[in-house]
């Protein structure tokens, strides 16, 4: 049961880290190849900021997921405005700078050895509970006029400015809101695991958070997050080697790839379900 | 913030004057003028690769001109980024219809009222009853344009499912939205059949009367050109060739000897 | 001083080769080829496979190094070739967008990289020492036989490549490819057959610069990983273009060197992303200036 319920807090936490994955692929079309640098960046300062300062947990969560916010908008300022590729590489680039810091800078974050006896302030109904309220949070973001703007610009950068789309801010600020709620699903992990290391945050994490949106589909929420709960939970309870359950993912997504661009879930949304059952009353 | 939803008479006067543009070695534009006053129509038409298209995007901002002057009502829009230039009311179309393919017809809309929608990230992300509001009233705004082009009914559709002809129109609807001073159409009827092409007409008819703003315009077709434009200009190897009322361009032999060669 | 010039200049001249052969695939398919790291860490093991399977005890020793450098440069082609079939033939076919073939190459380097860890099971295996550790003397200071024969290595296999592409008649379908594969393929040119031809030096290329970081590094399968090497060369030197590429790259090199030397390895990650950033922010069109747009 145990066993059960622990991987259940931690595929919540994935479909959060997922979600940011979403925002910055799904919505802008870019690719961030150091998400999970941002979850490290998170988790890092809250937990830092409760076993030095002693700062309670929601303050800590705040300043957490307020410092990979600030961190996206180092990495966001300068790239926005460029081709899409230098996203990834700065956002990589990125990943390997805030390891290559976490492992350096000991005395603080414990380096290599890792950041051990965070208090635990986190278990699985509240993951469940701020899985569903970043969900929602998303859902309303890419069901406004940010999310129509990112998905015009994600079609078409030239004719979306032409609409008076203010592209590069539009990437900005979707890139914060991104990087914030992947510094929250760091806060979650960090004071989860109770222990911190840097290698836990290296570029594979993000690399597969990429795979599980693409496999849902990238212009549906729903279907991200339907595969980031089958993709994290099913290979931990069938107890498969990490390096076969990677390959595995990867001949899906060539499959995917090459057969069903749109990924399995398409652009259908669950929302449609009650959106058209109101039309339904309506007629 | 709020465009007016009807430019006023006075509004949309566009001045282009001496627009240069070399890519490499090439110059694609080469001291090219044209103006078209408020509520005018305005034709531009000349060989392929005479620049045309290049002098679109040089006024709306998708290229930074090498000299000359763009200016809108007397601001100038030279030097402004291409959001900023369509913000302050130039709308436009495509050659090769560019609609958002992961956004259905009625949200293809919508994107181009958003920008003026009036409100805040907080309200968006946490679906406030103003952002609700502002949303439905810009579905409502886009729905009443979509119905104005004859696509009512199809507000659900993917837009690249639809037919060409429709699309075209879908992409004027969007350029509406924008509610544009000066609207441009690149091509509007290319690739539409006969009976398609007199619909165009009467359209563009119809939506210069309704809202009275400037139209400026490049085609090939010939009976578009003449049926619409107030003003026509002509351009060959990046230069103003000729420009006057349609019926004596047609009969400027310097435009007959241009087309030689060219003319379908 | 002028050693750890040279020192980086070495190091530049294998980041040349991995930006180079990522520079080759951006010229013409306009995506950044993350596959490419995939092929170093395959060719790194299939060099020393070769060599433990094949050459050892066949192969005198002095010509060990190169017989296991064509090796690899071989199975690199191979490698490369395939994957262009597997992860981005059909893409092209249907015109799907470039976030497509990037994704396909994340996903085919990543692919490739665990393949490895299963069947080599991440342990570190490393390259036996070719070259005598030696140094050579010339004016006054000492250079060491490895880092000089990497330099020429480099700058033969560099210099082949620029052959092929600038004498050739193939290199000349690349060239023209590389403006717009629909366009050339109009004109009769076979657009496959270039795109594969185009793959295979871009595999060969990442053969030998995976040899030679097996033999700084060891092996282990996330050894291509540092295809972001030549992907940060690259932009320093201006996408797409493949001397900007070598000329970032051997700036690149000797920048680490004398950070390495300056702050310490641990700390050098840091300090080039934030070079980068600058460089970026500074001039984001590159050395070379050439600034590729999405296609409008």
């Amino acid at each position: 049961m145990d066993y059960i319920y622990s991987i259940l807090t931690l595929t919540g936490i994935t479909m959060i880290g997922v979600m940011g994955t979403y925002m910055v692929t799904g919505l802008t079309g870019q690719f961030s190849f150091g998400q999970a640098a941002f979850m490290a960046v998170g988790g890092y300062v809250s937990a830092m900021l409760a076993l030095r300062f002693n700062l309670p947990f929601p303050l800590a969560a705040i300043a957490g997921s307020a410092a990979a916010m600030l961190a996206g908008l180092l990495v966001g300022v300068p790239t926005v405005r460029l081709r899409r590729d230098y996203i990834s590489l700065v956002t990589f680039g990125f990943g390997e700078a805030i390891i290559s810091v976490l492992n350096n800078s000991a005395q603080l974050t414990g380096g290599a050895e890792g950041l051990v006896n965070i208090p635990k302030r986190v278990d699985l109904p509240l993951v469940l509970g701020s899985v569903i309220g970043c969900l929602l949070l998303v859902a309303c973001y890419k069901n406004s006029k940010y999310g129509r703007q990112c998905l015009a610009l994600r079609s078409d950068e030239l004719a979306a400015r032409s609409m008076g789309i203010d592209v590069n801010r539009l990437k900005l600020v979707t890139f914060l809101f991104a990087s914030a709620i992947t510094g929250y699903a760091g806060v979650l992990y960090a004071f989860y695991a109770q222990y911190l290391e840097p290698g836990y945050f290296n570029w594979t994490v993000s690399a597969e958070w990429l795979i599980i949106v693409f496999v849902g589909g990238i212009n549906s929420l729903t279907g991200a997050m339907v595969s980031a709960l089958i993709l994290s939970s099913l290979p931990e309870l069938l107890r498969f080697a990490s390096a076969w359950r990677i390959i595995i993912y990867c001949v899906i997504v060539l499959i995917i790839i090459n057969y069903r661009p749109n990924g399995i879930f398409g652009d259908w949304e669950i929302s449609r379900l009650w959106k058209k059952s109101a039309k339904g009353e309506k007629a | 913030m709020n465009a007016p939803d009807q430019a006023t008479p006075s509004s949309g006067h566009l001045e282009v004057t001496g627009l240069c543009k070399a890519f490499g070695g090439v110059q694609a534009v080469n001291g090219f003028s044209f103006d078209a006053k408020p509520g005018e129509i305005v034709g531009i038409i000349g060989p392929n690769g005479a620049g045309k298209t290049t002098a679109f995007n040089l006024v709306t901002g998708v290229y930074t001109p090498d000299s000359g002057s763009v200016v809108l009502d007397g601001v100038a829009l030279g030097g402004q980024r291409q959001d900023e230039i369509a913000r302050q009311g130039v709308g436009r179309t495509f050659q090769n219809i560019r609609l958002f393919k992961g956004l259905n017809v009625l949200e293809n809309v919508m994107t181009a009222s958003d920008p003026y929608a009036d409100y805040n990230f907080l309200a968006a992300v946490l679906s406030l009853p103003a952002k609700r509001r502002s949303d439905r009233q810009a579905a409502e705004k886009a729905r009443e344009y979509l119905d104005l082009v004859g696509l009512r009914g199809l507000e659900d559709d993917r837009p690249e499912a639809l037919p060409y002809g429709l699309q075209r129109k879908l992409e004027l609807a969007r350029a509406l939205a924008l509610r544009p001073k000066v609207i441009l159409l690149d091509e509007p009827a290319a690739g539409l059949n006969p009976s398609e092409v007199r619909e165009f007409i009467d359209l563009v008819k119809r939506l210069h009367e309704r809202f009275n703003f400037t139209i400026v315009f490049i085609e090939h077709r010939m009976e578009v050109v003449m049926n619409l434009s107030h003003k026509l200009f002509v351009m060959s190897f990046g230069k103003l060739l000729a420009s006057g009322a349609p019926e004596a361009v047609r009969r400027n032999p310097e435009v007959i000897e241009a087309y030689i060669g060219e003319e379908e | 001083m002028l050693q750890n010039i040279f020192f980086g200049l070495s190091l530049g001249a294998v980041y040349s080769l991995i930006a180079v052969g990522f520079a080759l695939v951006f010229n013409i398919l306009k995506f950044s080829n993350f596959s490419h790291g995939g092929v170093m860490s395959f060719t790194a093991y299939a060099g020393y496979y070769a060599y433990i399977r094949l050459f050892d005890g066949h192969v005198s020793s002095s010509w060990m190094f190169f017989a296991v450098v064509t090796t690899a440069a071989v199975i690199g082609a191979l490698t490369a070739v395939a994957i262009e079939r597997v992860g981005f033939r059909r893409l092209r076919r249907n015109q799907a967008p470039v976030i497509y073939y990037f994704i396909s190459s994340i996903t085919l380097g990543i692919l490739l990289e665990n393949i490895i860890t299963i069947f080599a099971s991440s342990n570190f295996y490393s390259y036996p020492v070719f070259f005598s550790s030696d140094n050579l003397s010339l004016l006054g200071t000492t250079f060491s036989v490895a880092d000089v024969v990497t330099l020429l290595v480099s700058s033969a296999s560099l210099a082949g490549l620029l052959l092929v592409l600038y004498r050739s008649k193939l290199g000349l379908a690349v060239r023209t490819v590389s403006f717009d594969v629909n366009t050339a393929s109009l004109m009769g040119i076979d657009a496959d057959r270039v795109v594969m031809a185009t793959f295979a030096m871009s595999g060969a290329l990442g053969g030998i610069s995976g040899v030679f970081l097996g033999m700084n590094y060891s092996l282990y399968p996330q050894l291509g990983q540092l295809v972001v090497k030549g992907f940060i060369a690259s932009v320093i030197g201006g996408l797409g273009s493949i001397t900007g590429a070598v000329i970032g790259a051997l700036l690149l090199g000797i920048v680490e060197v004398a950070l390495i030397g300056m702050v310490g390895s641990g700390w050098m990650p840091a300090c080039v992303f934030v070079i980068m950033l600058v460089f970026l922010l500074v001039r984001p069109r590159g050395i070379s200036g050439v600034i590729v747009q999405e296609k409008a």
